[in-house]
C-alpha cells in the first residue's frame, strides 16, 4: 500500500490527513487544485524512507515549482508523484501499529524526533484499546509536559485519544494489517494530523 | 478443575526408590514429613517396603490416583507412561530431557500428551519440581530438606516457568516464615498452562494474591481475558523475564523497532491490572503487600519513625521520581500535630516525617498511629518499628499489629537490623502485617498498593 492509499484508508476511519493530490503525468497538475506551499513525494510501496534518497521536496510554492518538482521526482524513480499541502503544528508525535507474537496487534504511542530516536520515549498497549487506555498511554509518556502546552504551544488531548482509538478499530476491521507506522502526526491547537503513513498488510 | 492436583486423595510415586540419594526417595520423604494424609503408592519392580509404605511391583497392580509423580528418567517415563495414564487423573513426570533438548525430545512429548488426552489425564510438566501444596502435605519438589526449608501454609498461589527459581524463591522468604497457599511448577508445559491456573486460583478463596514467574506466554490473548477477570477480585503480580524476538515484515517499520523489548508485555499487563516485578525479592514482597494490605486510594503518606535519618532517606524514596516512587509526604493536619505534641510525644518532630526520636516507647508509638487515623489528609502509613533503643520492646509488633488491623489506614512496615529483628519481622509475618527490612523495599511495597488503588479508581469508573 503506497502512501496515498494508506491516507485514503486512514480517512475512512475519520483520521485527519493534509490535503493532497496525486500527479502522473505533469499535465496533471493544472488540474491540482491545492493551497500552497506544498510538499512533493515520491509514491511507491517500495520506498520506505522516502527522504533519505531524495524523495521529497519542501516548501513549493507555484505551479512552475511543482512542475519542476514533478519532473525531478519522477525522473530519478519513474513513480506517480504526491503533492500535499505543508502544514503547520506544535509537536510531532509517532503512532504506531505491530503484530507481537505473543499478544497480537499492539499500538504504539510517542513523542516524535528525538523523543522517540533517542530517549524511546513510547507506550504500548494491546488493541482493541478503549478510550482509557488511550488516556494512559499519554499518562505513561515520560515527556507529557510537552503534551500538556509545554512553552505556550499548546495541543489538542482529545484530538490524540480519538486518533489512537480510531487506529485501533481501523486495525480490528482490517486483520490482515502488519504494521502501522504514522510518523509524525503533527499536533496543532485543536487536530492531530498524520503526515506520513506507512500500512503493511500481509 | 485443579482440585484433585491440589487436594488429592491418593498419590503413586512412581520409580520410587530405597535410596536416599535418589529423587524416588526425595519424594516419598517429602510427601511423609509434610504429613500428606491421603493413600501413598510407590512403585518399583522390586517391591518390597519404603519408608513404611507397601511397594507395587508395577503401575498396573496400582488402584486409580488423583495425582501420579513419575521420577524416572525421561527413557522409562515414556514406557511407563500410558499406564500411568490409565491410573491418574493428573501426572506429574519430573524428568528433564524432554523438549527442552531438541527435536527427539518434542516428539516425546508428543508422545505423552497424546496418551494422556486419550486416558483424560492431565499433565503438569515435564522437566519441573512439580508442586508444592502447604494445607494439604502434596510436595514433589526433589529439593534436599537438610539444605532448604519450604514455606508453611499461607495466602500466596505461586505459579512459575522455572522450578529452581521458584524453589529458591520460596527457601529465602522462608526465613520470615512467609506463607504460600499452593506452588505450581509448570516445567515444559506440554498440556497445564498458566492461564488454567490462573484462573483456578482465581477462584480459591484461600489464594489472596496470585504470583507468576513466567518466560513465555503460552497464549497472551487468553492471559489478557482471564487476567482481566480475576485482578478485579485480586492482585495478580508477574515476574515476565526474557525479550521476545521480533521480525517478519513488519521489521522495517520504526514501530517493530521501537517494540523490541517486552514493551507490548509492560503495556498489557496494565491494560488488564497486573502488577509488575523485575527479580524475586520484589515479586514475594509485592505479594506480602497486596496480600495483608490495603488499597491505598491516594498520594499522600505519613511516616513514623524513631531515627530521624531513616525518616529523611524515607522522604526522599517517597517524592523522588528519579530514585522513588514519586508520591507525597502527607501535609499533617493541624489537629493531630496538637494531639501528638500535646497528649503524646512532647519532645518528637511533629511534622511528617513524624520523627519520636531514641526516647520513643511502644506506648509513644500507639498514640501516634491512633492520632494519624483521622487525619483526613493521610492516605497511608509507613511505620518504622525500630528495635534498637531501650524503650521499645516486642510489645509494638503486637501494637502495629493492632492497628493493621483496626485501623482505618492501610499501613505498611518498615524494620532494619539483624537476628533479633528478623525474629521480629517474622512475627509481622504470622500476624499477616506486611513487614520490609530496607527503606527502598518498604516504599516500593508503598507503591504497589497504591498501584492497586488506582486500578481500583479506574474499574470503579467504568
Amino acid at each position: 500500500m503506497n502512501e496515498y492509499e494508506a491516507k485514503l484508508m486512514l480517512k475512512k476511519y475519520g483520521v485527519k490527513v493534509p490535503n493532497g493530490y496525486v500527479a502522473k503525468t505533469k499535465d496533471d497538475l493544472k488540474n491540482m487544485n491545492l493551497k500552497y506551499p506544498l510538499v512533493a513525494k515520491v509514491l511507491s510501496d517500495k520506498i520506505l524512507h522516502k527522504s533519505d534518497v531524495g524523495g521529497v521536496l519542501l516548501h513549493i510554492k507555484t505551479l512552475e515549482e511543482a512542475q519542476e518538482a514533478f519532473e525531478k521526482i519522477n525522473g530519478k524513480f519513474s513513480t506517480p508523484v504526491l503533492f500535499e499541502e505543508m502544514v503547520n503544528g506544535n509537536v510531532e508525535t509517532i503512532i504506531g501499529v505491530i503484530k507481537d507474537p505473543t499478544f497480537g496487534h499492539a499500538i504504539m504511542f510517542g513523542l516524535g524526533g528525538i523523543y522517540t530516536e533517542v530517549y524511546r520515549d513510547v507506550t504500548f498497549r494491546v488493541i482493541p484499546i478503549n478510550r482509557r487506555d488511550a488516556e494512559d498511554m499519554i499518562q505513561d509518556i515520560r515527556g507529557k509536559k510537552i503534551l500538556e502546552g509545554y512553552r505556550g504551544k499548546k495541543v489538542n488531548r482529545e484530538a490524540i485519544i480519538s486518533l489512537l482509538t480510531s487506529i485501533s478499530k481501523l486495525v480490528v476491521e482490517n486483520p490482515d494489517i502488519e504494521g502501522i507506522d504514522l510518523n509524525p502526526v503533527l499536533l496543532t491547537e485543536d487536530k492531530a494530523i498524520v503526515l506520513d503513513a506507512k500500512i503493511i498488510k500481509s | 478443575m485443579f482440585s484433585k492436583l491440589v487436594n488429592p486423595k491418593s498419590i503413586a510415586v512412581i520409580g520410587a526408590s530405597h535410596n536416599p540419594a535418589k529423587i524416588g526417595y526425595v519424594v516419598l520423604k517429602n510427601l511423609v514429613s509434610h504429613n500428606f494424609k491421603g493413600d501413598v503408592y510407590p512403585v518399583n519392580p522390586k517391591g518390597g517396603e519404603i519408608l513404611g509404605y507397601r511397594v507395587y511391583k508395577n503401575v498396573e497392580d496400582l488402584p486409580e490416583v488423583d495425582l501420579a509423580v513419575i521420577t524416572l528418567p525421561a527413557e522409562l517415563t515414556l514406557k511407563v507412561f500410558e499406564d500411568t495414564a490409565k491410573k491418574a487423573k493428573f501426572i506429574i513426570p519430573i524428568a528433564g530431557g524432554f523438549g527442552e533438548t531438541g527435536k527427539k525430545g518434542k516428539e516425546m512429548e508428543k508422545y505423552i500428551l497424546e496418551k494422556a488426552r486419550e486416558h483424560n489425564a492431565r499433565i503438569v510438566g515435564p522437566n519441573t519440581v512439580g508442586i508444592y501444596i502447604p494445607s494439604t502435605g502434596v510436595n514433589t519438589a526433589l529439593v534436599v530438606p537438610e539444605r532448604s526449608r519450604f514455606p508453611g501454609d499461607g495466602d500466596i498461589a505461586f505459579i512459575t516457568q522455572s522450578g529452581a527459581l521458584g524453589l529458591l524463591t520460596m527457601d529465602s522468604v522462608s526465613l520470615y516464615n512467609v506463607g504460600f497457599s499452593a506452588f505450581i511448577n509448570l516445567g515444559n508445559r506440554v498440556d497445564v498452562n498458566e492461564n488454567e491456573l490462573l484462573e483456578y486460583f482465581g477462584k480459591d478463596e484461600k489464594s489472596k494474591v496470585i504470583i507468576m514467574y513466567i518466560e513465555s506466554f503460552k497464549d497472551g490473548k487468553e492471559f489478557m481475558k482471564i487476567a482481566s477477570q480475576v485482578t478485579r477480585k485480586k492482585p495478580v503480580v508477574v515476574l515476565k523475564a526474557g525479550r521476545t524476538s521480533r521480525g517478519g515484515k513488519a521489521a522495517s517499520l520504526h514501530t517493530g523497532a521501537l517494540g523490541g523489548n517486552d514493551a507490548v508485555a509492560d503495556g498489557a499487563f496494565k491494560q488488564v491490572g497486573v502488577i509488575r516485578a523485575y527479580d524475586e525479592v520484589e515479586l514475594v514482597d509485592y505479594a506480602r503487600a497486596l496480600a495483608y494490605g490495603k488499597p491505598i486510594m491516594g498520594d499522600r503518606i505519613a511516616v513514623v519513625t524513631s531515627a530521624g535519618g531513616v525518616g529523611v532517606v524515607t522522604t526522599d524514596y517517597i517524592e523522588s521520581k528519579e530514585h522513588g516512587i514519586g508520591m507525597k509526604m502527607a501535609s499533617l493536619d493541624e489537629k493531630t500535630k496538637r494531639k501528638i505534641k500535646d497528649e503524646v510525644v512532647p519532645f518528637a518532630s511533629v511534622e511528617n516525617p513524624i520523627d519520636m526520636t531514641a526516647q520513643a516507647s511502644d506506648d509513644d508509638y500507639d498514640g501516634v498511629l491512633e492520632a494519624l487515623q483521622s487525619d483526613p489528609n493521610v492516605d497511608a502509613i509507613l511505620v518504622y518499628a525500630l528495635f534498637q533503643t531501650p524503650l521499645i520492646s516486642e510489645k509494638l509488633v503486637d501494637i502495629i499489629t493492632k492497628w493493621h488491623r483496626k485501623g482505618s489506614k492501610p499501613l505498611i512496615v518498615g524494620s532494619i537490623g539483624s537476628n533479633f529483628t528478623m525474629k521480629m519481622a517474622a512475627k509481622f509475618e504470622e500476624n499477616k502485617v506486611p513487614v520490609y527490612m530496607s527503606i527502598e523495599r518498604a516504599v516500593k511495597a508503598i507503591k504497589v498498593l497504591r498501584i492497586r488503588g488506582k486500578y481500583i479508581e479506574r474499574w470503579e469508573n467504568e
